[in-house]
């Protein structure tokens, strides 16, 4: 298999978009174009998930394609829920790395913001079991929360602990200028004061308000190319150096140990065997924090933290930039927003600013090894990517 | 007659899925519908719950009680949970009604009570 590289990213901003689902995916992509210094695309991937529901379009890929001008260039899009944007990258990766293609655009898009809050709602709960789940009024939050409570009845997690990674990731995302959150908060206002149960309800207990991520629009894009097409960029090579990928049960009660992320265990260990590496070499990483207690969680099965250990390394401030093992210093999907389809490659994005070192005020320093995790479901679908620095 | 939920057990291997897959996740047998419709216990153990506010339209209540609960055989299922203090690990029992509509479409699923 070839070396695969990222030559290109763009981002919108993750807020409520004015212009349509195609123009949504088609402006980051041309970010990414302008990025590398390159026009020529072999092939697109979109990944979206909510299209023909929420927005009433399908052949989302055609659309894009064309409004790029790109044709006659192969085009499809990839829809895995939540995980939609790492599994086109995935795709992606699999097309140059295969020497099929030589240069791959992957740009994702969602435009969940054209319905309210309650039929965005609805729509993500569509991911759930039919027969065993969806009938009952169950919902992500309502997963998220039933596992929460299980987890902080065995390891001692804490409505505090899941307020700290609200605040460290929201007040990240007030250095992401693309971030949808852009509101200073701390555990006081959300947590400890008298008006925090007003400021804060609870969503499906015990999650709050401010443990979920907010409904976004937006759109982001990578560019994936060959090391022949890479070295004649002008721009710090990246690689892509691990993609790993794995299911779990469909309905959440089935998996044996209800306190496990197995899907997440291994899509890590995928990516990490694939690359060469391991947790421990990891410099910085945007893991899938729909909910607060998803970060916690995922920094154990990934392998950073002893699993019960995650909200200790917390409650040390390893996990916040400047920490020795900083998580989403974009804002994370908590601060930056969860347009579900870009989600994935949004998180790319920012490991690609990373690694490059030009990530502003929210660089973490010399980071050489980054690594994404993106969870679709309520963890039946998981994809993990490992990026690298240089060659 | 009281109303049942069913899980299916592999003629094979005799192992129980709930919900039902069209492959035996155990054995590996794929014979279509090679599974016995076996009615799931009514009584259990609370394993998890929550109380969601944030509801899909068809829920004209301001909250709404979910549960997985541990029934007795082992198997464990998702359901609603009609409990004013939940506790977990407490017992709880079943009742097979009607959990959604969906216009005039009544959805019959498990609701679970103090037992
Ligand atoms: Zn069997």
């Amino acid at each position: 298999m070839r070396s695969v590289y990222v030559i290109g990213i763009g981002i919108t901003s993750f807020t409520r978009l004015e212009y349509p689902l195609s123009e949504i995916a088609a402006y980051p992509a041309m970010m990414a174009m302008k990025d590398a210094g390159r026009k020529e695309i072999d092939h697109l991937y979109v990944a979206n998930m909510g299209s023909g529901r929420v927005n009433h379009q399908t052949g989302l890929a055609s659309a894009v394609v064309d409004t790029l001008s790109l044709t006659p260039a192969g085009a499809e899009a990839i829809e895995n829920g939540p995980a939609s944007g790492a599994s086109a990258i995935k795709t992606g990766y699999m097309a140059v790395a295969s020497g099929v293609h030589d240069v791959v655009m992957v740009t994702g898009a969602e435009r969940m913001r054209e319905v309210n809050n309650l039929e965005a709602t609805e729509f993500v709960a569509t991911l759930t079991h039919p027969l065993a789940e969806y009938i009952y009024g169950v919902t992500l939050p309502s997963l998220a929360a039933m596992f929460t409570r299980l987890y902080m009845e065995k390891y001692g997690v804490t409505e505090r602990h899941l307020a700290m990674v609200a605040v460290k990731n929201q007040n990240n995302a007030l250095k992401n200028e693309f971030a949808h959150l852009q509101q200073e908060i701390s555990i006081e206002g959300i947590l400890d004061s008298p008006e925090a149960m007003t400021n804060n309800p609870y969503v499906a207990e015990p999650l709050r308000f401010f443990d979920c991520c907010p409904v976004s629009d937006g759109g982001a894009c990578v560019i994936l190319a060959s090391e022949e097409v890479a070295r004649k960029v002008e721009r710090p090579l990246v690689r892509l150096a691990g993609v790993g990928q794995a299911t779990d049960t469909h309905a959440v009660h089935e998996r044996e140990e209800p306190t496990d992320l197995l899907a997440v265990r291994r899509a890590a260990a995928k990516s990490f065997e694939m690359a060469g590496l391991a947790p421990s070499d990891v410099d910085v990483a945007e893991l899938h924090d729909a909910f607060t207690i998803l970060e916690i969680v995922e920094s154990e099965e990934v392998g950073f933290f002893p699993k019960g250990e995650g909200h200790l390394a917390l409650e040390r401030g390893e996990t916040a930039i400047g920490g020795t093992l900083p998580i989403n210093p974009s804002g994370g999907l908590k601060g930056r927003g969860h347009p579900v389809g870009a989600t994935g490659i949004a998180q790319a994005h920012e490991i690609v600013h990373q690694l490059r070192g030009d990530a502003g005020e929210r660089q973490v320093k010399d980071a050489k090894v980054g690594f994404t995790c993106n969870f679709g479901g309520f963890g039946n679908n998981v994809v993990c990517l490992t990026f690298v620095r240089g060659n | 007659m009281a109303r049942e939920i069913y899980a299916y057990k592999c003629r094979k291997c005799g192992h129980t899925h709930y919900p039902y897959r069209m492959v035996c996740k155990s054995c590996g047998e794929n014979e279509h519908n090679e599974f016995d419709q076996v009615p799931l216990p009514k009584r259990g153990k609370l394993l998890t719950w929550t109380r969601a506010y944030s509801l899909p339209a068809d829920f004209e209540v301001p909250s709404l009680g979910l549960a997985i609960v541990e029934l007795e055989n082992g198997i464990r299922m998702t359901g609603q949970l009609r409990v004013d203090d939940p506790r977990m690990g407490m017992d709880v029992r079943g009742e097979v009604e009607i959990v959604r509509r969906e216009g005039y479409d009544e959805r019959y699923g498990m609701v679970f009570y103090e037992a």
